[in-house]
């Protein structure tokens, strides 16, 4: 029932996507016309794509370190692409995929790091055990030296165009062709399979690491591959879109005042309300103040915040 | 030699005006030169100014067209032109203005755009009793009467008024019947368009071009590339010094832009094109060349 009307809201908002835009677009022609087909489904797909796998990875990431606000972009992954994409462009990396493959490449990095610190006990890969705390931490920490060295650059170098990468950074979907769509359909099916396999371990993990390993859960790897993938999903968001936060955090607990806290729900859930929630924001980035466009961040807090606020209150009311 | 002839007249100048008013027992204040600046601030010097730090290329380049290129004493990083100004000593890229760099020149006068983050600067180089002039420089109109001021704060007020006088003049013209559409594109992701409040619309109207964005009040503004294409200019512009066409003129979701499809870029020089300047008849002239020549009309 819940499948059915998110799955019709998704289809209505991909709809709307298609048909609203700044540029009109004669009836006769919306099926021919390239800003239809080159430009706004790609772009709508896209959207919904990565509001899904910000959602995901939150919900992922939200089980994981067991703290209601944990973001997928607090554990340092978008400092790391920041740097990657000032690297990118004071280098000037040729080539029109550059950005976003440095920006990937810095978000993992940052990934990389923080997993290393989060590692403790044992040594090397094979006896370590992820800490939650130490995660957290570690993320917020190379976050922040990321992006003093960014502002760093910045400030020092003497390309203009360096301010720019800032712009970048804030997110937006303008990237978005079939090229970038095709990316992220063969690249998130299998982080997004991971997360979504390990449901009813990341319920047990809900009680706690102790109770959780006593009732069957592989805990220490299960922590490992949920953080690894949640991270990976995020490192391709912020590689198309730039850094669009609020997503994350929000979307896995409207599913969760909406639908309860079972991960067999959750996920799928977070998936489809994280893409409507991006998907209308993008839309209207586009469309409320043409032939301006708005940052898709900032739509995505006004339209977000006031849904959440009042999600919020009726279920603490009740 | 010529800048003592000018001290002299002024001496003459300044004793004429001392007899003239003499009756009264007190020295005149206007012994020096008083201007007031664009943020509204009285700005005296007791004499023209000699050590001239400029926190802009635009201002850079109109002291040395009006001749007192020599007084300047600082520059920005970005003031490449004239060649001569790369002489100058670089203070640093003025965003913000270095203050300590800027005081250590010693100057008597710093050229100050007027922005809100500049402001602050302005306050502290004043708690340092070094004067500042702070001046507007947006559009092609500001280009004469920051010219008629800095005349008068160096004394250059002849050269500076026809400078002006010429740059006013292009300012005012009437713009060019349009041959071509064209849209100038900042950054391209996200898509950054420059709008009617900007120097380079009115450059582009002057040469013959049609800025599509010509609609946005402001001088830059985000759009998508859909509002591009459905716009279709037969141009697209940007500030480029290499010659080569910019990365995103081979992304797909640019190529929907028909003129991106078609390679017709103007690729124009930041050195000309990015900062109004005194070369202004130049920028437009090469602008309608490129526009009507070289670089496959459409």
């Amino acid at each position: 029932m819940k499948y059915a009307a998110l799955l019709g809201v998704a289809l209505a908002t991909v709809a709307a996507g298609l048909l609203l835009g700044p540029a009109s677009v004669p009836a006769g022609e919306f099926l021919r016309s390239p800003i239809v087909w080159q430009l706004r489904l790609p772009r709508v797909v896209l959207a919904y794509l990565v509001g899904g796998a910000l959602g995901v990875a939150g919900v992922g990431l939200q089980a994981l370190v067991r703290n209601p606000l944990a973001d997928p972009f607090l554990l340092g992954l978008s400092g790391g692409a920041g740097l990657g994409a000032v690297v990118a462009i004071a280098l000037h990396l040729p080539g029109p995929w550059a950005l976003p493959l440095a920006a990937f490449a810095g978000a993992v990095g940052a990934m990389v790091l923080v997993y290393r610190l989060g590692l403790i006990g044992g040594t090397g890969g094979a006896g370590g055990e992820l800490d939650p705390r130490i995660l957290l931490l570690g993320g917020v920490a190379v976050g922040a030296f990321a992006a003093a060295i960014t502002t760093a650059l910045v400030s020092l170098a003497e390309a203009a165009e360096l301010r720019n990468a800032f712009l970048w950074l804030w997110g937006g979907f303008s990237a978005a062709s079939w090229t970038t769509v095709l990316v992220m359909l063969v690249y998130a099916p299998l982080p997004l399979a991971v997360i979504a396999a390990a449901a009813r371990p990341l319920d047990l993990l809900a009680l706690g690491e102790e109770p959780a390993q006593y009732l069957g859960a592989d805990v220490r790897r299960l922590k490992q591959l949920v953080y690894l993938a949640a991270s990976l999903l995020t490192a391709a968001a912020v590689a198309m879109s730039g850094v669009i936060g609020f997503v994350g955090l929000i979307v896995p607990h409207v599913c969760r005042l909406l639908w309860g806290r079972l991960h067999r729900t959750l996920i799928p859930t977070s998936f489809l309300t994280g893409g409507i929630l991006l998907a209308v924001a993008d839309t209207l980035a586009r469309t409320a103040v043409a032939p301006r466009e708005l940052p898709v961040g900032i739509v995505t807090a006004l339209i977000g915040v006031p849904l959440f606020a009042f999600l919020l209150r009726q279920w603490t009311v009740s | 030699m010529r800048r003592w002839a000018h001290r002299t007249h002024l001496a003459g100048f300044l004793a004429c005006i001392a007899t003239a008013c003499g009756t009264g027992n007190r020295a005149p204040l206007s012994a020096g030169i008083t201007v007031t600046d664009d943020a509204g601030r009285a700005v005296t010097l007791a004499r023209p100014a000699r050590r001239i730090v400029s926190l802009l290329p635009s201002f850079t380049e109109l002291l040395f067209a009006m001749g007192a290129g020599d007084r300047l004493v600082g520059r920005t990083a970005w003031c490449d032109y004239p060649p001569a100004a790369l002489a100058v000593p670089n203070v640093g890229d003025g965003m913000p203005p270095n203050i300590e760099a800027v005081a250590a020149r010693r100057p008597d006068l710093v050229v100050l755009y007027r922005s809100a983050q500049n402001a602050p600067a302005a306050a502290q180089l004043e708690r340092l009793a070094i004067p500042v002039v702070v001046l507007d420089l947006n559009q092609l109109t500001d280009l004469g009467h920051a010219a008629r001021i800095l005349g008068r704060l160096t004394d250059r007020k002849q050269s500076a008024d026809s400078l002006a006088r010429v740059m006013d003049s292009a300012a005012a013209q009437p713009p060019a019947p349009s041959t071509h559409s064209l849209v100038f594109i900042v950054w391209d992701n996200p898509p950054i368009i420059i709008g009617a409040g900007s120097y380079l619309d009115r450059l582009a109207a002057l040469a013959g071009g049609r800025n599509v964005f010509h609609d946005i009040g402001s001088p830059s503004a985000q759009v998508s590339i859909e509002t591009i294409a459905a716009r279709d200019p037969d141009f697209v512009a940007v500030l480029s010094d290499s010659a080569t066409q910019p990365s995103f003129a081979a992304r797909p979701e640019w190529r929907v832009v028909r003129a991106v499809r078609r390679g017709h870029f103007l690729l124009l020089p930041g050195q000309l094109f990015g900062r109004p300047s005194p070369r202004v008849a130049q920028a437009v002239r090469e602008l309608r060349r490129r526009l009507n020549g070289e670089g496959g009309a459409p």
